[in-house]
């Protein structure tokens, strides 16, 4: 408080802190935006318009690939089990002055990122949406969508996330209304915006009045005052509205999420704009949604000692359990109804795509239920706890390939058919078996059957909340998101394989255009390198699930 | 050249299958007509590398020692792929069970020290008995492959028959290599699973859906004793391992046959758990390799494409029960009686298999039968105990590998020539018209028959050898088989068992005894006999006498779908001259080279092979370095190797009267004509309805259950489907609802959102208020 500021000394301090600590750990998100100057570099030169910019978007995120996995190969394994035995220190490091954070969750969820780009801009160059035309365009909005969605995996300051939520969010819109020209495509992105822009503004105000009961908008500063005030049992009227501030920025997460009662504009933005767009939105947007659902929950529900240490596990147990209770019990509502709604509202649906959409909701629901676990279980259960964000972690891998490829798949049979209609995929077994295979592989793993990379998923979700109920946490409401849970699985089942059912039962139209789509193509090959990880990480998982514990770890 | 590493090699036999399976599906449209490279070039290269395999084993094991002086080191290699799953504090041993660790204290127990993780490597194991197998499996599975180029050349499903069969062999590899239980499961049924499918490669056809469907079923009986087995030996050995493994800790887990339980005296559970694990095997087995009663889905089994029937239903697949008990030798060597019973199951089998195939008409179904009656043979072998038993079973499965897929593909030449047809009435005389099939047939007939120096003659005279001397033990030279049948080596076995359960299976142990044994040589010999008989009545139906040549067939036919065989024409074959026509001198029916070629290269293996690995006694020394085989309860029976002058003139003697009534009744006949089986009387009718096995399975089995299933399936449709369907209609009644709040007016999902927020915050208050 007293400290004599020495304008030098503090010039020297953060610029020794930005240059030296931050923007080392930053490579990945700078190789990034380096990558799309390029890209339009290219498009302003006339020397380099002929370059396509696929490519050099694909050669940018290569680089930013590297960095990604190298940041995660760096993080120590060793003490990683048992953090609080002494073990090495788990890697916590503030950026940039406490606005961002990285962590093994950032480098989990950053290389996650930088995978889905490495298949999606290969598989958007094989679809063929965006032309050579719309390609640098296409590519720099994906790029900065996907800067911010880096971002909002690493926020670690609440005006922090809200700007990284609108980096990802406004590319998105622009994304959503790509197919100009189509009615449908433009209201899709025009509605997406409305909303969003809605949803932001609510965010920002939750922030605004968080901000203004607490004095800060860094969250574990945020979480030691609010300890003081809750704790303390201060003025409940100060408690109601740090509950609403938290409620409205819950709306902007829940927006993200496309959690219900948010999710409505899901349904029309993915059926009116492209498959790919669709891919792009319920994947890579997801994960970074569900990450940084995970941050704040955490950030907020977890105290800790102070800058970048590590929160002493066990010592104060009992301190911000009442912030975490209200988490758990709106992040655990939001998921049961979210999943519920989701797959009811995928029943009868005849467009592959709404269907998609409606799928999407209800793996957000799931997701949901393992961060509503996993801060249940802090303070009680640590070790519970850091599977239970092991479980998000491995969940989002594996969706990264099921639901990327049923897009992808989407993507190709309209390039085909010329349809999105489930009807008009009848037959299909006759003339290309090795799609229907695909979609067969894809479905099935939606639905989380074994032996395919859903089922371990889901069985990891479904077993935090066991250990959840089993450590006493929540038990009531773990009950019931785990009673849900199952159900909503079994309800699922119907509309994934009535899909099937139509591909494989139904007479092929007579009047089908195209030939047969072979496996053994541009085209097949994308949709072979996503289905063929979806039945190899139902075999193989320990690997990916080593990484996953990793990012686990940061919830120690 | 790169020396690869015996690990590298173990894995690739498996896995060049394996692609050429993959290559094959996913560009079996693309290549079209050469659709079997991918599978063919897999299931050579994994013969290539078995027959490697083979010979480093061999060196391993060094050469023979004259008289075994010293006992036989084991031979074996593992390769661990990976951990495919673990599970922590799966297991404590029961007090006293050979899973048990002596040296805990109960201190230690009480500290939950002998509490162990359950885990299950996919590891790969080389030893004998596994070389020996993988090279009998992908020689055979190259050799058919190749034939099958020709055999199935314009089939629609040309690409999925070669997927298939590389498929098989993959699996088949895999369940010989397999280093555990729980692997040998998969494969198990892996195979099962191929063996289906090629069954019914026609399956538009009803008879082969019907067929897959039996197979299938009939071999789910002895799956679910496989099942129930490895649940048993889990319990009892607390790991599914065959190998030692050792823990992070330095601790040695001692497999099921690893080194350190076969070293332990007391490591096997006898006693009624013991015999208990035994039968199941056994079970397991009789489905697998078609023994009685599970016997009835082999014959069946021939409405599948030849080729597969040579490979699976007759070579490698029915092979596997043998390898099982084999494998588990040292699991039997401690139940006596379960042994007992394997030799009856296999002597009763040999001899009931052999008597239905007297009277067949159907050359494949002649071969089908003798497929289970040779199975029988190796059965009744195993079930001696004996290391002579156990590697004279390996030995005839050896030859019989050889001779009967030469045999089947002999068949299967005479169909793809005879526009399908394949009741010997139908035909006659053939040696003049396929002149190479013909001299191949009869090469394998004679190995089959036992006729001396053939490949069978030896292997079977081994399994005679066996038998007898269990049934007269004082008869052998040796005086080791004695001591094992009654010696205090017995008597240490019997004190070791009865300290492990109270109640011990003596009443099936009581079946090991001299009479029995008598009995079973004595019905091995009359099968002998048999044997010969209905070979050489088949050779003699069908390749000598007039030449006639069914109306479907032309020279070099394409027709070969195997359906024709019973269709409306069979009833003009009855008829002398309207169904055959005098065969043209001039014509040749032979099949194309790549038929032949196979049927040359295993005619050789089928007439040599005997003399040779029997003169050099090369493989019951190289087996009995087989781990399971080291056993001392099995090794401490090795015998000298010797020429049983006595049993081969037995032997060649019941062939021989065999051979003359076969030749006397059919020799130069038209096969048309009447038979000579006739005389048998009510007994014909007996053997030519397979003494009733499949109309007793239906009213005693099929009949009561399709009862039972039509009731279920009603309560299902009406009572279960009701239910379910109205349950069902509640989502799609709610999907609705939730549909349509879905109204495309951004109005109203601000005013959902806004009403959403609300209902939180009433919850959330009431929740905090309450």
């Amino acid at each position: 408080m007293n400290q004599t500021m020495n304008l030098g000394s503090l010039i020297t301090g953060s610029l020794n802190d930005t240059l030296a600590v931050s923007l080392p750990l930053f490579r990945t998100e700078l190789c990034l935006a380096a990558t799309i100057v390029l890209v339009l570099l290219c498009r302003m030169l006339p020397l380099l318009r002929r370059l396509d910019a696929g490519l050099v978007a694909l050669g940018g995120v290569c680089f930013a690939l590297w960095f990604a996995w190298n940041d995660m190969r760096g993080i120590p394994v060793g003490g990683l089990q048992d953090g609080s035995a002494g073990g090495a220190a788990i890697v916590r490091q503030e950026l940039f002055g406490g606005l961002l954070v990285f962590d093994s969750l950032t480098a989990y969820i950053r290389l996650l990122l930088m995978g889905f780009l490495a298949v999606y801009i290969p598989f958007t160059k094989a679809s063929g949406i965006p032309d050579h035309e719309d390609g640098a365009d296409f590519y720099t909005l994906v790029l900065g969508a996907t800067l911010g969605m880096c971002l909002m995996a690493s926020a670690n300051h609440l005006l922090m996330v809200f700007m990284a939520v609108e980096m990802a969010s406004v590319p998105s819109y622009a994304l959503a209304g790509l197919l100009k020209g189509r009615k449908a495509s433009s209201e899709a992105a025009l509605k997406y915006a409305v909303y969003g822009a809605g949803a932001a503004g609510i965010m920002l105000y939750g922030i605004s009045l968080l901000a203004g009961l607490l004095g800060t908008c860094h969250l574990p500063s945020m979480a030691a005052e609010l300890s003081r005030v809750v704790d303390a049992g201060s003025a409940s009227g100060n408690v109601m509205v740090l509950a609403l501030g938290g409620l409205m920025v819950a709306v902007g997460l829940a927006f993200k999420l496309s959690a219900v009662p948010f999710h409505f504009w899901c349904p029309d933005v993915f059926e009116g704009a492209a498959a790919e767009i669709g891919g792009f939105l319920s994947v890579a947007s997801k994960a970074a949604a569900v990450a940084l659902l995970l941050r704040i929950c955490f950030g907020l529900g977890v105290p800790t000692t102070g800058h970048g240490a590590v929160a002493a596990i066990g010592a104060n147990l009992a301190e911000l359990g009442s912030t975490r209770h209200f988490i758990v019990a709106v992040v655990g509502l939001m998921a049961a109804v979210t999943c519920t709604l989701g797959n009811l509202a995928a029943y009868g649906q005849t467009n592959m795509k709404r269907l998609l959409a409606y799928s999407t909701i209800a793996h957000a629901g799931y997701l949901m239920m393992a961060v509503a676990a996993a801060v249940a279980m802090v303070g009680i259960d640590p070790a519970g706890s850091r599977d239970a964000v092991s479980a998000v972690a491995f969940y989002l891998g594996t969706y990264l390939f099921m639901n990327l490829g049923a897009f992808a798949i989407v993507a190709l049979l309209r390039n085909r058919l010329r349809s999105e209609e489930i009807d008009s995929y009848a037959g299909l077994v006759r003339s290309s078996p090795g799609i229907v295979i695909a979609t067969g592989v894809v479905l099935v793993s939606l639905i989380g059957l074994p032996p395919l990379a859903g089922f371990v998923a889901k069985f990891l979700v479904f077993s935090s909340l066991v250990q959840a109920i089993t450590a006493g946490a929540e038990r009531p409401l773990m009950l019931v998101l785990l009673v849900v849970g199952g159900f909503n699985t079994v309800i699922s089942l119907f509309y994934y394989l009535r899909v099937l059912k139509v591909m494989t039962f139904d007479p092929p139209p007579a009047d089908r255009p195209g030939g047969e789509f072979s496996l053994v193509s541009l085209p097949g090959a994308i949709v072979t390198a996503l289905v063929v990880p979806v039945v190899v990480l139902g075999i193989f998982w320990s690997g990916l699930y080593a990484c996953a514990q990793l990012a686990g770890a940061f919830a120690s | 050249m790169q020396e690869f590493s015996p690990s590298t090699l173990l894995v690739l036999v498996p896995l060049l299958p394996l692609v050429g399976a993959i290559l094959t599906v996913l560009l079996g449209r693309q290549l079209g007509a050469k659709a079997h490279l991918p599978a063919i070039a897999g299931i050579a290269g994994a013969a290539a590398v078995a027959v490697m395999l083979l010979a480093a084993t061999a060196r391993d094991v060094g050469p023979a020692h004259g008289v075994h002086a010293e006992p036989v080191r084991p031979v074996e290699m593992i390769a661990t792929l990976w951990n495919w799953a673990t599970f922590d504090s799966a297991y404590a041993p029961p007090a006293g069970s050979p899973a048990a660790d002596p040296h805990l204290t109960p201190q230690d127990l009480a500290a939950g020290k002998d509490i162990r993780s359950f885990s299950i490597p996919v590891a790969l194991r080389l030893d004998p008995l596994t070389a020996t197998m993988l090279t009998i499996i992908t020689c055979v599975g190259l050799l058919v492959a190749i034939y099958s180029t020709g055999y199935m050349h314009d089939d629609p499903g040309y690409p999925r028959f070669f997927a298939l069969v590389a498929m098989f062999v993959f699996s088949m590899s895999m369940l010989v290599a397999a280093s555990n239980f729980l692997l040998v499961y998969v494969f198990w049924e892996a195979v099962g699973a191929c063996s289906y499918l090629l069954i019914g490669f026609w399956f538009t056809k009803p008879e082969a859906a019907r067929a897959a469907k039996k197979a299938f079923l009939v071999n789910r009986v002895g799956d679910f004793g496989l099942a129930i087995a490895v649940f048993l030996l889990w319990m009892s050995y607390g790991t599914l391992d065959f190998h030692d493994t050792i823990s992070p800790d330095g601790v040695i887990m001692p497999g099921i046959f690893g080194q350190t339980r076969l070293a332990d005296a007391a490591g096997y559970v006898g006693g009624i758990l013991g015999t208990a694990i035994c039968l199941l095997l056994l079970l397991a087995a009789c489905g697998k390799s078609a023994q009685l009663p599970l016997h009835v889905w082999l014959p069946d089994a021939m409405e599948g494409p030849t080729p597969a029937s040579a490979l699976i239903h007759a070579a490698t697949m029915v092979t596997a029960g043998i390898y099982l008990i084999t494998r588990s030798a040292p699991l039997f060597a401690a139940c006596p009686g379960a042994l007992t019973i394997v030799s009856i199951v296999g002597a009763t089998t040999a001899l009931v298999a052999a008597l239905i195939g007297t009277v067949q008409n159907d050359l494949k179904r002649v071969l089908a039968y003798s497929t289970i009656s040779q199975l029988g043979y190796m059965f009744a072998s195993l079930g001696t105990g004996t290391l002579l038993g156990f590697t004279a079973a390996i030995f005839h499965l050896l030859t019989h590998a050889c001779f009967k897929a030469l045999l089947f593909l002999g068949a299967g030449s005479v169909m793809h020539s005879m526009g399908g047809v394949i009741d010997m009435r139908r035909f006659g005389g053939l040696r003049r018209v396929m002149p190479i099939t013909a001299a191949t047939f009869l090469v394998g007939s004679a190995a089959l028959a036992g006729v001396a120096p053939f490949a069978g003659f030896f292997s079977k005279d081994e399994i005679l050898a066996a038998l007898h001397a269990k049934a007269w033990p004082a008869a052998h030279g040796d005086h080791h088989a004695a001591a094992a049948a009654d010696g205090p080596f017995q008597l240490a076995r019997f004190a070791a068992e009865a300290s492990h359960s109270a109640g011990s299976a003596v009443g099936l142990d009581a079946l090991d005894r001299p009479e029995t044994w008598q009995i079973l040589f004595w019905m091995s010999l009359i099968t002998a006999g048999l044997t010969a008989f209905y070979t050489f009545r088949a050779v003699f139906m069908t390749f000598t006498g007039p030449t006639r040549v069914p109306e479907g067939a032309h020279g070099h036919g394409h027709g070969h779908d195997d359906g024709h065989g019973h269709d409306s024409h069979a009833g003009h074959a009855a008829h002398a001259g309207h169904g055959g026509h005098a065969g043209n001198a001039h014509e040749s029916y032979e099949s194309p080279w790549t038929m032949t070629l196979p049927l040359v290269i295993l005619a050789v293996p089928s007439a040599l092979v005997g003399w040779l690995l029997f003169t050099t006694n090369w493989l019951s020394h190289f087996l009995s370095a087989t781990p399971s085989l080291t056993a001392p309860a099995v090794a401490s029976t090795a015998t000298p190797h010797m020429f049983h002058m006595n049993l081969a003139i037995q032997g060649t003697l019941a062939a021989a009267i065999g051979i003359v009534i076969a030749a006397i009744g059919h020799l130069g006949r038209r096969s048309d004509g009447p038979q000579m089986e006739r005389f048998l009387g009510p007994l014909q009718t007996l053997f030519a309805n397979k003494f009733y096995f499949d109309p007793i399975y239906s009213a005693l089995v099929v009949r009561p259950l399709e009862g039972l299933a039509l009731v279920a399936a009603m309560f299902d449709r009406y009572v279960v489907d009701g239910i379910v369907d109205s349950i069902a209609g509640i989502p799609v009644a709610l999907g609705g609802i939730v549909r349509r709040s879905q109204s495309g007016l951004l109005q109203r999902y601000a005013l959902a959102g806004v009403m959403g927020v609300l209902a939180i915050v009433v919850l959330l208050a009431w929740q905090l208020r309450g």
